[in-house]
């Protein structure tokens, strides 16, 4: 038996998959909405068990019922995404079954009682492979939206939550931006030199249909771009058909955020930038000259 | 009336390096309180000077966390007081281990209000340990918390959610991850250098805590092969063109074949 | 020596972080507008940096001077400018009050000094008195319970923006000239006290140093530091202390190169492979590394003699002959390291290698130091 958690969204196609590859059936544990539960079970689980509608209270406040389903299942395998109450909720099963928790996971595999997980390690600089004995949770992007397979059954189970509850909501962003699942991104750095100036890479970003992101000062130390837009680190990892580095010099966390896209572009005015080393194609100039050029010779036709 | 930060006295990787068979070699770096910890620290630090509460932190980990200089370190940045679970058998704990460590030594504190985390280590940046530390306390967990305010038997929250904040009120204690712009950190001054010294470090044993798993193989990551392919700049237009009509070969642009 | 104490690492850590958050920024800038960082003053009197030597019943932090030595370092490490601001202040104009000060002397200046609230510079040299400061012309004449001071002095650090001024004056033209000196404490605002526009440097392009004018400055008795005659030996003593302070500088300035040197060389790819796999690079920063290490550890030396309480002067003598001529050295290898674009603004070892040549000349002269320490072996 595998367990993956289900958190609000119904958007973890990479959690069904990574799950079906694994020994035994799969149970999906699902906070939130109905909607989101009935989802779930066309999504070729085998089991889907429910704790009812939210309210006013927020995902985290069903950790006890994670946990409490976690114990009753003794799964070998958790899997939960990585948005913010996916991670609390994987924790709080985690918790409930002393079992080990790894990020970045890349591959598992599980085999007659023995789980083997290959997942980045400090910020993605390496990797490793270990074996498990006895339950692992690990936390895998959880991608788009499965195909519709099959139809699981449904479980209602009272919840036990914690007293915690939301008393106000106040919205100041629409939209809400799925770098993992942009087939192009652009990623702006610290060679901009004022929040203006973005409006270029915004063009280049708009000429090639592309979702904009950037290197983790842009989101944190100056607050030019929200923070679920920047990569690396704690930030995310993608793996575009296409990334373009606009004056990003190319930390080794930024790189580890963006390696596994298909093709690099790296626009640097600095030769020695790292970035430029790991591109496909590498222009050293002035971005503020290349990057309106290339956006012109994107628009002809 | 306690608040607790849990920090960890990490290195960045940005100093590490990495040997040809994926060995994360973290010699030559410098462990400090790492970046995010200072912000909870912070967080907490104001906190504790609005409600009169002592702010206390703790940490775990290998022996090098109960050393002066790591002590001094965290204290310099606001803390009152320290407790330290230091034991060889954590250098390598993950984030149910560390997690493990940190609930056991929470245990026996009284009267905590709060505890308050950073929103990741800068070593691992799992953002997992207070997840299940709140998972083996059975306390409440919130992450990406931008303000807190303590009120009789509840805590009210801010949190920032995708495209907005949210407002939360939590009955008892509960474990807060505060988002990495929750306060600005500042350096220690020379006078909070010189106080930690004189305040109480706390040395508490350490329990048994699980292991992640059993180690295989390491290797450095890798991507596709780059091709590493220099396009001249001298002319901006023929470079964008050139790169264009590249890219569209490729079959990366709009309408390329997937 | 012995290594440090945590303290001593602390302080390393803490004036680094701050340096590289809020002092790194501005000195490429400043240095090309010739402007002193004034902005910086407040963040560096909140940190407690304005008033480390001073004891903590005045409003200090109380550090002891290795402390002080490393922070001034770490400062110069990130900007030479922000680095002898902090010098002079402390060590030139805090440093005598606190050492010869009266209790009410102490008491009235020290906590405004301390807390960054004013700040402070010394005024010794003048246009006929630099290395032979005994010929210091500037006169203060008593009458009745005030001095009069007449006279002019050149080269002032801080003299664009200090409120507080240690002057060193003429009380009297009999016996050995040196022996006719006095040291006073003047406040800017006094009447008849002006300030002029200062040169443009070769390097620490952003430190303030104007000239003074005195004409019939009129200040109370109670300024005079210490006894009358006690002018030059107080300009000594304070220099003597001054002089590690500007050794701590030198190698500041020389770590920051070094650094930008080992990045560089990492990074800059020629013939095919980072410039710092050939040997003749790799042999020019070991040569720097070490020249550093052992500037650092004479510095270190005369510090730990003043916090022990021991005769420091010649050591610090030592110390800043040493690292001015190795600052020197260093910068011209990092210049050499990078090549053409060393020579270039758009590197910070262009500006670390202009800025590095005054410390072999304020603040005594390698050739003053030569003569403290050559005395001192022939004695």
């Amino acid at each position: 038996m595998n367990l993956i958690i289900v958190a609000g969204t119904a958007s973890v196609a990479n959690l069904v998959t990574t799950a079906a590859q694994l020994d035994g059936e799969t149970l999906a544990v699902v906070v939130g909405s109905r909607a989101v539960a009935e989802r779930i079970a066309t999504s070729g689980v085998d089991k889907v068990i429910w704790f009812g509608e939210p309210g006013d209270r927020p995902l985290e406040a069903f950790a006890p019922a994670v946990a409490q389903a976690a114990t009753a299942a003794r799964p070998q395998v958790v899997l939960g995404g990585r948005r913010p109450a996916e991670r609390v909720l994987l924790g709080a099963a985690a918790a409930a079954l002393r079992a080990p928790a790894l990020i970045d996971v890349k591959e598992v595999t599980s085999q007659a009682g023995t789980v083997m997980v290959t997942h980045g390690v400090n910020g993605g600089i390496a990797v490793t492979t270990r074996e498990f004995s006895g339950p692992v949770a690990l936390m895998v992007d959880g991608g788009g939206v499965a195909p519709v397979q099959g139809a699981a059954p449904i479980e209602e189970t009272p919840a036990a939550t914690l007293p915690m509850q939301v008393t106000a909501v106040q919205v100041t962003a629409v939209t809400e931006v799925d770098l993992a699942a942009a087939p192009r991104v652009v990623g702006a750095g610290r060679g901009l030199r004022a929040r203006e100036d973005l409006s270029i890479i915004e063009a280049l970003a708009a000429a090639l249909e592309a979702e904009l992101a950037c290197t983790r000062p842009l989101a944190e130390g100056l607050d030019w771009l929200p923070r679920d837009r920047y990569l690396g680190v704690s930030g995310q990892h993608i793996a575009p058909r296409l990334y373009v580095a606009v004056g990003v010099s190319g930390q080794l966390q930024h790189l580890a955020g963006v390696r596994s896209a298909e093709t690099i572009v790296a626009i640097n005015s600095d030769p020695k930038a790292p970035v430029l080393a790991e591109a496909d194609y590498a222009l050293v100039g002035d971005l503020y000259e290349l990057v309106p050029a290339i956006t012109a010779a994107l628009e002809q036709p | 009336m306690k608040i607790v930060v849990a920090y960890k006295w990490a290195a960045d990787p940005q100093e590490a390096t990495v040997a040809a068979d994926g060995q994360v070699d973290f010699s030559r770096a410098k462990s400090a309180v790492s970046d995010y910890d200072a912000v909870a620290i912070t967080v907490a630090r104001h906190l504790g000077d609005t409600h009169g509460a002592d702010v206390v932190g703790l940490t775990v980990g290998g022996p090098e966390v109960a050393t002066g200089l790591a002590t001094k370190a965290a204290l310099s940045r606001g803390l009152d007081a320290l407790m330290v679970v230091a034991d060889p058998a954590l250098t390598a704990a993950g984030s149910t281990g560390t997690a493990q460590a940190l609930a056991t030594a929470l245990a026996g504190v009284d009267d905590i209000a709060v505890l308050i985390t950073g929103d990741s280590s800068v070593d691992v940046g799992a953002k997992l340990v207070p997840a299940v530390v709140g998972g083996l306390l059975g306390w409440p967990v919130l992450t990406e918390v931008t303000a807190v305010a303590i009120e009789p038997g509840a805590l009210v929250v801010e949190r920032a959610v995708s495209g907005g904040t949210e407002q939360l009120r939590i009955d008892g204690p509960a474990v807060l991850a505060v988002a990495t712009d929750a306060a600005t950190v500042k350096a220690p001054g020379m006078k909070d250098v010189l106080a930690a010294a004189k305040k109480p470090v706390q040395q508490l044993p350490a329990d048994p805590v699980v292991a992640d798993g059993t180690l295989r193989s390491t290797a450095r990551l890798s991507g596709p092969a780059r091709r590493g392919i220099q396009i001249s700049t001298d002319d901006p237009a023929a470079a964008a063109a050139e790169l264009v009509s590249a890219l569209r070969a490729d079959g990366v642009l709009i309408g390329g074949q997937q | 020596m012995a290594p440090l104490t945590d303290e001593q690492r602390l302080v390393r850590d803490s004036v680094r972080e701050f340096a590289d958050a809020e002092v790194a920024p501005l000195a490429a800038q400043i240095d090309i507008e010739h402007r002193p960082p004034l902005e910086t003053v407040p963040k560096l009197a909140e940190l407690g940096l304005l008033g480390m030597i001073v004891p903590a019943e005045y409003g200090g932090s109380g550090t002891d001077t290795l402390s002080y030595i490393i922070a001034i370092e770490e400062l110069a490490r990130a900007c030479a400018t922000t680095a002898v601001m902090v010098e002079a202040h402390t060590s030139l104009a805090t440093w005598p009050i606190l050492a010869f000060g009266t209790a009410q002397q102490r008491d009235r200046w020290l906590p405004a000094l301390a807390t960054g609230e004013k700040l402070g510079a010394f005024a010794l040299t003048e246009p006929g008195a630099g290395t032979d400061a005994g010929a210091v012309a500037t006169t203060a004449v008593r009458e009745g319970e005030e001095y009069v001071l007449n006279g002019q002095k050149v080269f002032i650090t801080g003299g664009g923006y200090a409120e507080v001024f240690i002057v060193i004056a003429r009380t009297s033209h009999e016996g050995a000239p040196h022996k006719g000196l006095s040291a006073f404490i003047v406040e800017r605002d006094t009447p008849g006290f002006t300030v002029g526009e200062g040169e443009r440097k070769l390097g620490i392009r952003a430190s303030s140093t104007p000239p003074l004018m005195f004409s019939d400055v009129r200040i109370p008795a109670g300024a005079l530091l210490g006894n009358e005659g006690d002018g030059f030996k107080i300009a000594m003593a304070t220099l003597d202390g001054g002089r590690t302070g500007i050794a701590a500088q030198a190698v500041g300035i020389a770590q920051g190169a070094l650094e930008a040197s080992i990045a560089y060389a990492k990074q800059r790819v020629q013939f095919g492979k980072p410039i710092g796999a050939q040997q003749a690079i790799q042999w020019m920063l070991a040569d720097m590394s070490t020249d550093i290490e052992a500037g650092r550890q004479l510095t270190y030396l005369a510090a730990g003699l003043e916090d022990s309480g021991e005769p420091f002067g010649e050591a610090a003598a030592r110390a800043k002959l040493f690292c001015g001529q190795m600052a020197s050295r260093v910068t011209g290898m990092a210049i050499q390291i990078h090549g053409g674009n060393g020579y270039t603004e758009a590197y910070p070892v262009e500006r670390a290698y202009r800025d590095a040549k005054i410390t072999e000349i304020y603040e005594g002269t390698n050739e003053v130091q030569r003569m403290i320490i050559a005395k001192s072996l022939l004695r």
